[in-house]
């Protein structure tokens, strides 16, 4: 009597640990997508250029994270998680390539790129003054333009090194490449954007290309 | 007046970082809706099943291959001959035997009547 008492607290307390690593683990994912989605969701959106695609986007990688990685430690979730963003951004731009000629083969004209209405996926302003506002969007629409005509892997290692804030480690694995080839794509884009912006004031430097 | 990269990043993440915190609250609710999807996944229990579905139907082909490999189709081979039907067939005698079956049946019966009297 008093072994099967001890076998069965045994066995209960077994079962509380492995429910509680459970929770612990979803707690800690969820608080790592919480602080991510955001700043993922601009990021996906200045590489496809349209917010629901973006959030579709968004909303694979966190699903595929959570499947198939959320076993990883934590301080491999962030690359993990861009890595799958930026397959999923890459492949939509494939996906766009075919569809684009499959149109101009049937004759229609093909979606364009400069269709994106940068002021309409703007963000509500945040109680700024109007003119405030006007040139803060203004810098972002400049800002993002100049950014989505980088060549990929460019606009990759520019974003996720300047706007996600990842180190060169980090960005290389998140990029699928070495981390020379993400401090060669880094500095190219810098010196682009730099060259495609600079020509304005400091204050907005980057409302070069808005109405270009 | 010229900015070095750093005060450009700084300036571009700062543009960022804006545009990040104004998203409007539909958006964020999709956000919100996404990572609930996401973590739901963790709670999905294991299909343990799943993971012997490739090993199963890599059994299943090597069986078929096995029992093809030794038993291919089309190619019926009758039994080897037995030495008495070697003998059979050899033996001139025995031929006309087979050919006249009653009579021999009857010879033995009349033999043995021959005999009983």
């Amino acid at each position: 009597m008093a072994v099967g008492s001890a076998v069965f607290a045994v066995s209960c307390t077994g079962t509380a640990t492995t429910g509680t690593k459970e929770l612990q683990k979803e707690q800690q994912l969820n608080r790592f997508l919480a602080e991510v989605e955001r700043r993922a969701l601009r990021i996906a959106e200045i590489g496809v250029r349209d917010r629901e695609e973006a959030l579709d986007l968004v909303q694979d990688a966190m699903i595929k994270l959570a499947r198939n990685y959320s076993a990883r430690s934590q301080e491999e979730w962030t690359p993990l998680f861009y890595r799958i963003l930026q397959n999923g951004v890459r492949d939509w731009h494939r996906k766009q390539v075919v569809r684009n000629r499959v149109m101009t083969f049937f004759g229609r004209k093909a979606h364009e790129d400069n269709d994106y209405d940068a002021v309409a996926a703007a963000p509500d302003p945040g109680g700024r003054a109007p003119d405030e506002e006007l040139q803060n969007d203004e810098a972002m629409q400049g800002l993002e333009t100049a950014v989505h005509n980088l060549p990929a892997r460019q606009r990759e290692a520019f974003m996720l090194r300047t706007f996600e804030g990842l180190d060169v480690a980090a960005t290389a694995m998140a990029m699928g490449c070495s981390q020379g080839s993400v401090k060669t794509h880094y500095s190219r884009a810098v010196h682009s954007l730099r060259a495609t912006l600079e020509e304005h004031r400091p204050d907005d430097m980057f409302v070069a290309e808005v109405n270009r | 007046m010229k900015v070095t990269d750093e005060e450009f990043n700084e300036r571009a993440r700062a543009n960022f970082d804006a545009s990040v915190d104004e998203l409007d609250a539909a958006t964020l609710s999709r956000l919100n809706r996404a990572r609930h999807a996401a973590l739901a996944e963790l709670r999905q229990p294991t299909r343990q099943w799943s993971r012997w579905v490739p090993a199963a139907g890599v059994a299943a082909v090597a069986l078929v291959a096995v029992v093809i490999t030794q038993n291919p189709v089309g190619t019926y081979e009758p039994p080897p001959a037995t030495v008495a039907d070697m003998e059979i067939l050899l033996g001139e005698d025995s031929i006309e035997m087979f050919e006249e079956l009653e009579f021999y049946s009857w010879l033995d019966v009349a033999e043995l009547q021959d005999d009983v009297s």
